[in-house]
């Protein structure tokens, strides 16, 4: 299994207060990663420094088979490179229909001129149309967003990520505010995914967790505490004191 | 004036003196009698002796005698050749009597003559009257005297001067003669030697006559030479198109001293062609093809060739005359020796003037700093702890500034007035601020830009008021008397104590400020709500009230800058937005939610504008433009102001 | 596309539509082709006022659909202005300077005629040659392309340093009204070559068409102006529709999401800056020929302001209601100010509406703002669309942008 993402030596401090602190981690070409942790143990952080959104005050982030540092690129570059990530709050604009939000995030040239020319196509559109399939929202493809409820907003935030058809996914918490049988698609669309790229999922639910069926890597206090199945991180002593056991 | 006056009271005190001695004793008339010709008919051959008499005689009368005599005050009844002091009236004099100065009758022109000592003669007694002045019992006279050879100082002041230092009684003005015998040895003393000591004792004077003596000594002027002088006291060799001297100035020089023939420019040509045209013909050229310089120069060479006009002298030309000169500064000042030590010393004197007006400069700075300091600090809590900005901010400072004047029509005690001014200048904007808090930006947080506009529409409406109700011209916010002198600590640096008062103010309200967000409860809470809102909420915090409170505060603030800005500069209905965007820049650069940075800010914001000005004087209107884009840049390298939040806090 | 264009957009042709029937009737009732009804002196007002109109649909793209509040929009529209006027002024100076040296003894060279302009010119300054920023007014070719090349490229640079070094919110309103200032500071100096607060004059009079009368100059004018905002109000509508604007408003709402999808979200702002600075310049530079003198006042911040103020009253992130917004409150404003309103008596006090239009604007403005934030605009949605519901109410300049990223540097 060849590396796709190689965060090493990695430590960000806010005002003092060290966030991220030596942290190395390593995701393969196609592979399901999850990413648990107590508050505060920096998951959002790690992901923030991926996506170029932190800049870590050590460390390297080489990405992709032509071993790129993220680090000097911005946040939009990263996305281009094909990261792509769902946060915590689903954030999609409201103000736009469904189908604008996914036409957004369709893998496309991104600069202001081919977006100002762009013109629709039948494979485009028929692109779209599967992803809202995919995520249950075709006969919602007219409305604003602003109008979905919470779960749907969710599901629309995957498809979006789906739709920019990334080499890795960073997911925070997807299945928050999910009925169980959301969740159940949630699982299944992820399995799915991670079959062709590398998927990291950030979670708090061991159950949906146990669910992925993955390599797990336990966060605390900014660096890595311990890695490898659901059973073996949760039978790990530390683990269970700084996270389980509480 | 003073002198005049202490002259005429000293002249009535020998009058009721005289008086009192019943004889009429007539001492100076007797000792001018003796010289009854030289009086007449001085010349500089006679006047020596006499005023060498008139000492001799050590009478009072005699400092009184030579001054009038000097001003052409001075008569001789042609009937019996006394002398007496005499004012024309119409038609006649009325003289009075040189000893006593009592009244001696009119006279008409035919019956005295007026005496009439040339300029050489009045200078003579001019500087014998110094010596008497310098000498004088009365301080104000030999105050007076020391200011007119300030004034206008000639060498023959020189020797009065040194023989009065010694018996001087009172040391300032002891002081002061040394120190005026300095700039006048370095002038007028006989020997190189002793002028070069007095023009080393001048370093370290940072005062202008001092610079001025140098700069007299230093005078220079333009000449130019066939072959480099080696006799003459050279100041500088000058390159024709240099910086400072330019090829035409270079050749301008050459003409006016006949060295070379002036240059056919442009418009001799035009003239000389328009006086040769001949049947719409020059030299056999139509007219209508001398369209360009080119055409028009060879039709001139044309008439030149057949002898009409002078030979062209063209630009090669005056480059070849001006290779063959040598220009240079001279000196008027023969002596080497002289010049090079008051070079020196002016060097030296530039470079402590230079020390002082960065030091002046520095002061000035810092007191623009107050100012922006207390412009803009309201605007930055506001900012900082309600994300809004406020652009009526200016017109509460307008506010404040009426407030001090409308107090000042009721009270007429200018310090009064200021005392009662300041808080209810900070009642009156603090209650306009919680209005405005309350109807108008309560309703929309969470919409910082509409809050912009919003805010600029009250802005707007209150300066039309206030032009509305104060009219247009601008209306005087008086300073007390003890605030309106100069704080000077030395002959360069000094500042008007409104500033330093301002400064003072500044200081207050900083210190006050960082004890109430450190060390009150408000402050806590004001700082947990601009730190997360949210959570400030969550813990009790009730951020309507602490809203409502410090943009009351910060307006309040607003009110108290308005009184200390008008009492400076004018208070109109305009004065507000002359100061809101400095106060933005100054809360940009600082950087938000931190009465540090607004500090920060002010100061580069203040030095910098000050130190614009300086190399830019001439022109605030650039200075303020350089100052903009700087600031642009500025933003370019630290976003988020001098001292800005980092981490979670700043909210990425 | 072109079909599908207008019908997606009918608003386009609704505005078309009203603003050629709205430029026929003015030219059947105007002095020099019509009935006389509208005096020469109003045409011009209302050319000028479609010109407002134009900067204002650039201001509402810049701000309404991209959110960024520019308070320096004005100093593109007057560098548009100085760019035509430097021509103007040059080539009506050059007849006037030729024909009177060509009673001259000699005929002048053209270095005489050039220096003779010159000082005609800047004779006001205390000046007598040209500053090099002058070197292309002989030609009205280079000097139109002044008028979109210098504000374009003043936009370029300023939006660059501003969006590269991810300045925001307020803080980037402030920077472009510091921009303005700047600008007009230096114009306001006498050696800035632009003759300082003189500005420049007598723009009106178009070289060579003496003989044409004011009246169909300015009717000239007016339907260049109604040209210019047609095919101004046709290109805002193009960009702002599909997958543009769906990526300009969604920037506006939330800019990180924007960059996490993996746009370059400078480069989009980059873009509508520019343009709308480049489509004010053009504004600029009809206008100042029908109102006859530039001068640098027109550049002071304030004039930014009132944009923004039009295009609030109007109604933001509609293109219509920056047009109503900017021909409404503009004509208000000159016809209060003007003295042609009536004063109102109150018995102990008379109000003079010169004195009090500008409480009556300020205090107008903070109640639209507070009571109708979509603005005037907002009433076609009573006739046009169903009330939607507001789920979440985060969203769009209408419920304004999040205050923590628009408080934000």
């Amino acid at each position: 299994m060849s590396t796709l993402l190689e965060v090493s030596g990695v430590s960000v401090t806010f005002d003092g207060f060290r966030a991220i602190n030596n942290l190395s981690i390593s995701i393969g070409q196609a592979e399901l990663r999850a990413v648990i942790g107590p508050n505060g143990a920096g998951k959002t952080t790690f992901m923030d420094i991926i996506t170029g959104k932190t800049k870590p005050d050590v460390g390297r982030v080489i990405w992709g088979p032509r071993s790129l540092s993220l680090l000097d690129m911005s946040e939009s570059e990263i996305a281009r490179q094909g990261i792509g990530r769902k946060f915590q709050k689903p954030t999609v604009f409201e103000a736009q229909t469904v189908r604008e939000n996914l036409a957004m995030a369709l893998k496309n040239p991104r600069g202001p001129f081919d977006v100002l020319f762009y013109r629709k196509s039948r494979a485009t559109a028929a692109r779209i149309d599967e992803i809202a399939e995919e995520i249950g929202l075709t006969d919602d493809l007219p409305r604003r967003a602003g109008d979905l409820s919470h779960g749907q907003k969710q599901w629309l935030e995957i498809g979006m990520l789906l739709a920019q058809d990334p080499q890795l996914l960073l997911v925070d918490e997807p299945a928050a505010g999910m009925t169980p049988a959301e969740r159940e698609h949630t699982t299944a669309l992820l399995v799915r995914a991670a079959q062709t790229r590398a998927v990291v999922v950030v979670e708090h639910d061991m159950e949906f967790v146990r669910r992925l069926n993955c390599k797990v890597t336990v966060l605390h206090e900014g660096s890595v505490l311990a890695e490898g199945s659901l059973d073996h991180v949760t039978k790990n002593q530390d683990v269970i004191d700084v996270y389980l056991g509480r | 004036m003073i002198f005049r006056l202490v002259c005429v009271a000293f002249a009535i005190c020998l009058g009721l003196s005289a008086a009192r001695a019943q004889a009429p004793a007539t001492p100076l008339q007797d000792v001018l009698q003796q010289n009854a010709d030289a009086v007449a008919n001085p010349s500089r051959g006679t006047v020596d002796s006499l005023i060498a008499a008139l000492l001799e005689s050590d009478l009072d009368g005699v400092p009184v005698f030579l001054e009038r005599w000097r001003d052409r005050a001075v008569y001789q009844r042609v009937s019996d050749g006394l002398f007496f002091f005499g004012t024309a009236t119409d038609g006649g004099f009325d003289l009075t009597d040189v000893d006593t100065g009592a009244d001696a009758g009119r006279a008409t022109s035919t019956e005295v003559s007026e005496l009439r000592p040339n300029a050489g003669v009045r200078r003579v007694i001019g500087g014998a009257l110094v010596a008497f002045q310098l000498l004088d019992n009365d301080p104000a006279r030999r105050v007076a005297a020391l200011d007119a050879i300030a004034r206008s100082p000639s060498d023959d002041q020189l020797g009065p001067l040194r023989r009065s230092i010694e018996d001087e009684p009172d040391p300032a003005l002891k002081d002061r003669k040394i120190r005026l015998e300095r700039l006048l040895a370095a002038r007028y003393a006989e020997s190189e030697a002793e002028r070069i000591t007095a023009i080393e004792s001048l370093r370290g004077d940072l005062g202008v006559d001092a610079r001025a003596v140098l700069n007299l000594i230093l005078t220079s002027s333009p000449a130019v030479f066939a072959t480099m002088p080696t006799d003459r006291n050279i100041a500088a060799v000058l390159t024709p198109g240099s910086d400072d001297l330019s090829e035409e100035a270079a050749y301008d020089q050459l003409v006016s001293a006949d060295l070379a023939p002036p240059l056919t420019g442009v418009e001799p040509i035009k003239a000389a062609l328009i006086a040769a045209i001949d049947g719409g013909q020059v030299a056999g050229i139509p007219v209508a093809s001398l369209t360009t310089d080119d055409a028009r120069e060879s039709a001139y060479e044309a008439l030149a060739a057949a002898g009409a006009v002078p030979p062209l002298v063209t630009l090669e030309d005056q480059a070849a005359s001006l290779a063959t000169h040598s220009f240079v500064l001279l000196y008027a000042e023969p002596n080497k020796a002289i010049t090079d030590a008051a070079r020196e010393t002016l060097d030296a004197i530039g470079m402590q003037v230079a020390r002082n007006q960065a030091a002046d400069l520095a002061l000035d700075g810092l007191s623009l700093a107050s100012i922006y300091f207390l412009a803009a600090i309201g605007l930055a809590i506001t900012f900082g702890v309600m994300g809004v900005i406020n652009m009526a901010h200016g017109e509460f400072i307008m506010m404040g500034a009426y407030t001090g004047y409308v107090v000042q029509l009721f009270i007429p005690d200018y310090t009064l007035s200021l005392i009662v001014a300041l808080p209810l200048a900070f009642a009156v904007t603090f209650g306009a601020g919680v209005a405005m808090e309350r109807l108008v930006i309560r309703w929309l947080y969470h919409r910082p830009l509409e809050t912009l506009l919003a805010t600029f529409g009250i802005s707007i409406a209150l300066q039309q008021l206030a032009k509305n109700i104060f009219g247009t011209q601008a209306r005087p916010l008086t300073s007390p008397a003890w605030l309106s002198g100069n704080l000077t600590f030395n002959e360069v640096v000094s500042i008007s104590m409104i500033r330093v008062a301002i400064f003072v103010l500044a200081l207050m309200f900083l210190g006050l400020l960082i004890y109430i967000l450190k060390r009150t409860r408000l402050g806590l809470e004001v700082r947990a709500v601009t730190q997360n809102p949210g959570m400030a909420a969550s813990m009790g915090i009730n951020p309507d009230r602490i809203n409502m409170l410090t943009f009351g505060l910060g307006s309040g603030i607003a009110g108290i800058a308005g009184v200390a800005i008008g009492l400076y500069a004018k208070v109109t209905s305009e004065m507000g937005s002359e100061y809101i965007v400095q106060s933005f820049m100054t809360v940009v650069v600082g950087g938000v939610g931190n009465v540090w940075g607004t500090l920060a800010g002010a100061t580069l914001i203040g030095f910098l504008q000050k130190g614009i000005e300086f190399f830019n004087p001439s022109n605030t209107l650039a200075a303020q433009t350089f100052m903009i884009l700087f600031i642009i840049l500025f933003i370019q390298f630290r976003p988020k102001g001098i001292v800005a939040l980092k981490g979670r806090a700043a909210g990425d | 596309m072109t079909r599908s264009f207008i019908a997606k957009n009918p608003s386009v042709l609704w505005f078309l539509l009203a603003l050629s029937v709205f430029s026929i009737a003015v030219t059947l009732l105007s002095e020099a082709t019509g009935t006389g009804l509208i005096s020469t002196s109003f045409v011009k007002t209302l050319g000028k006022t479609l010109c407002l109109c134009l900067i204002a649909i650039a201001m509402d793209v810049v701000w309404g659909y991209c959110g960024i509040l520019s308070l320096g929009h004005f100093a593109f529209f007057g560098l548009g202005g100085y760019a035509i006027g430097m021509w103007l002024m040059y080539a009506r100076t050059e007849l006037i300077v030729v024909e009177s040296l060509a009673n001259a003894a000699l005929p002048p060279t053209d270095k005489e005629v050039v220096d003779a302009i010159a000082s005609q010119i800047f004779g006001v300054v205390g000046a007598s040659e040209f500053p090099l920023i002058w070197s292309f007014a002989h030609s009205l070719t280079l000097q139109l392309a002044m008028v979109v090349l210098v504000p374009g490229l003043l936009a370029l640079v300023f939006g660059w340093l501003a969006f590269r070094s991810r300045v925001t919110g307020v803080y980037l309103s402030i920077l472009t009204q510091a921009m303005t200032l700047a600008l007009s500071l230096y114009l306001f100096q006498n050696d800035s070559g632009l003759r300082g607060n003189n500005g420049l004059s007598g723009l009106q009079n178009i070289p060579g068409l003496d003989a044409v009368p004011q009246s169909v100059i300015s009717i000239a004018f007016f339907w260049a102006s109604a040209v210019a905002l047609g095919v101004g109000y046709v290109l805002f509508a193009w960009v702002v529709s599909g997958k543009m604007g769906s990526v300009i408003r969604a920037i506006r709402d939330n800019e990180s999401r924007v960059r996490f999808l993996g746009y370059h979200v400078e480069s989009y702002k980059l873009f509508v800056f520019t343009l709308t600075a480049i489509v004010a310049a053009i504004a600029g530079a009809l206008y100042y020929p029908q109102a006859g003198i530039i001068n640098p006042a027109e550049i002071a911040p304030i004039a930014s302001i009132y944009l923004a103020v039009w295009v609030a009253i109007g109604g933001r992130g509609r293109l219509y209601g920056a047009v109503i917004g900017a021909a409404f409150v503009s004509l208000l404003s000159s016809w209060f100010t003007g003295g042609s309103a009536p004063a109102v008596n109150l018995g102990f006090y008379t109000i003079n509406w010169t004195d009090w239009w500008l409480v009556l604007l300020g205090v107008s403005f903070v109640a639209v703002t507070l009571f109708f934030p979509k603005g005037i605009g907002g009433l076609f949605d009573l006739i046009v669309l169903k009330p939607v519901a507001d789920r979440q109410g985060d969203y769009g300049p209408d419920k304004g942008a999040w205050r923590k990223e628009e408080g934000e540097p």
